[in-house]
């Protein structure tokens, strides 16, 4: 019910946008995120954006798993254990 | 898909169950409030990759299931006044009513099988469209979700206002998640040391709004999102919490959730919508968790406009949704799952919408 999709936006007319949703264009309401722009990926759910994706934060998520990775590999060779604890 | 495909990456997964498991030192019960991440828990498996430790309970978070059948009874009476069409979105179809053998019919389906006009529409802007269409006919929204579905009704309501559509209006059965995680911790039928928050609902309403269950209840909230990462991330974070015995509301889910939220939407809901008690199937009355049309637009408001009579109303007999619901009862557990209650022939609403708890674990084999 509260399912809601990434789509990125191809253009905006008003309060509406035609967006890219896996391939299949759609025109959604943008009414709740006026702060969109083209270029941006906004979450979907029952016609209308709900949010703009966060970009970065997306990245620094993911970024966080690479990079703890490497760290705990460096610290199980140093002190033999996990650096777990540091994830935040 | 960009924002999917990596949040399902197999070394994440492997790498956050590693960090659950050395992080793991006692048992602990967490609930995911929604149905989303149940069905996604079921899904990818996530509950056999878990250490034995952590254990995750299904909570009330789907819309349809939670709706009161004396509300299904309303709607589906509604359905058959003269000149209605009634439109809502498609798992609230086969919802069943009352188990009171009704003329009327079961579910809003039956009420389409005998002649009543009911249409399944994907938004509520398609709803717009159906009354923009059909000047002659009074079109209903049967408004069910919660506060992610609702900004979007809400917007809808204004919409039609500045359109002048007369013809259109909303049964709101919206309900609010916080009232009713609260009423699920005061009953203390279940043991909870963690919840995991709702991500879709929690963009819209912020990350501080579930600060109560840190302060008040003393226990862990984390937002999550529903691919399988965003969901271990969300278990870790608890389990952490709760190892370090810090009571703490965490975002594993950034790229959406902020703590205020959606201001916009936020204003919207609260401007069409006020906050009044509701019945929620499973839970009973739980006060200050629905949103009713406020007096400046009684002219949208369906439950307003169409006085129906509905008889008593009854559960399907034997039907255990309402524990399932509420954590205190596995699918497994109620006589019916699986023998009488099946996805094709649901008895009761937790088998009806994929997101019911009952639906997913027929999908997913866990029996």
């Amino acid at each position: 019910m509260c399912l809601a999709v990434p789509a990125r936006v191809l253009s905006i007319q008003g309060h509406e946008a035609e967006v890219d949703l896996s391939g299949v264009r759609r025109v959604i309401s943008v009414v709740l995120t006026p702060e969109v722009g083209v270029g941006d990926y906004v979450l979907i759910h029952s016609g209308f954006a709900i949010n703009v994706l966060d970009q970065e934060e997306a990245e620094e998520t993911l970024k966080l798993f690479r990079e703890l990775d490497e760290f705990t590999a460096t610290m199980y060779q140093q002190q033999g254990h996990s650096a777990s604890d540091e994830v935040h | 898909m960009k924002y999917i495909d990596e949040f399902r990456n197999p070394d994440a997964v492997r790498r956050l169950l590693e960090w659950i498991r050395e992080r793991s030192t006692r048992p602990v019960q967490l609930m995911e409030f929604c149905g989303g991440h149940t069905h996604a828990v079921l899904k990818y498996g996530l509950r056999q990759l878990l250490p034995p430790a952590v254990r995750l309970l299904s909570g009330p978070g789907c819309p349809v299931c939670v709706t009161a059948s004396s509300d299904v009874d309303r709607a589906i009476s509604m359905a058959h006044l003269p000149g209605v069409v009634m439109s809502t979105f498609g798992d609230m179809m086969r919802v069943p009513g009352s188990s009171v053998g009704k003329a009327s019919g079961r579910s809003l389906q039956d009420a389409k099988a005998q002649g009543a006009d009911v249409r399944m529409v994907y938004s509520t802007l398609d709803a717009l469209s159906i009354s923009r269409a059909n000047p002659d006919r009074e079109v209903i929204f049967l408004g069910i979700g919660f506060e992610t579905t609702a900004p979007t009704v809400a917007a809808a309501v204004l919409q039609a206002q500045a359109e002048g559509l007369e013809n259109f209006s909303v049964l709101s059965l919206h309900k609010l998640t916080p009232p009713a995680t609260k009423t699920i911790l005061d009953a203390g039928e279940v043991q909870l040391s963690g919840i995991i928050g709702p991500g879709h609902v929690t963009t819209i309403i912020g990350s501080d709004a579930w600060e109560f269950l840190a302060l008040d209840y003393g226990i862990s909230c984390s937002i999550a999102g529903f691919e399988p990462v965003d969901i271990l991330q969300a278990i870790y974070f608890l389990v952490d919490s709760i190892e370090k015995n810090t009571p703490a509301v965490r975002n594993a889910y950034r790229r959406t959730v902020h703590a205020e939220g959606n201001l916009v939407a936020q204003r919207i809901m609260q401007r069409v919508f006020e906050v009044r008690d509701a019945e929620w199937r499973g839970l009973g009355n739980v006060p200050n968790s629905g949103l009713a049309l406020r007096d400046e637009y009684a002219t949208f408001d369906a439950s307003r406009r169409f006085a129906v009579e509905v008889g008593p109303s009854a559960e399907p007999k034997g039907c255990r949704c309402g524990e399932v619901l509420r954590g205190v009862a596995e699918p497994s557990e109620c006589p019916l799952f699986a023998r009488v209650c099946s996805p094709e022939h649901p008895i009761g609403p937790c088998m009806v919408s994929s997101e019911g708890a009952c639906a997913a674990h027929m999908q997913y084999g866990e029996a």
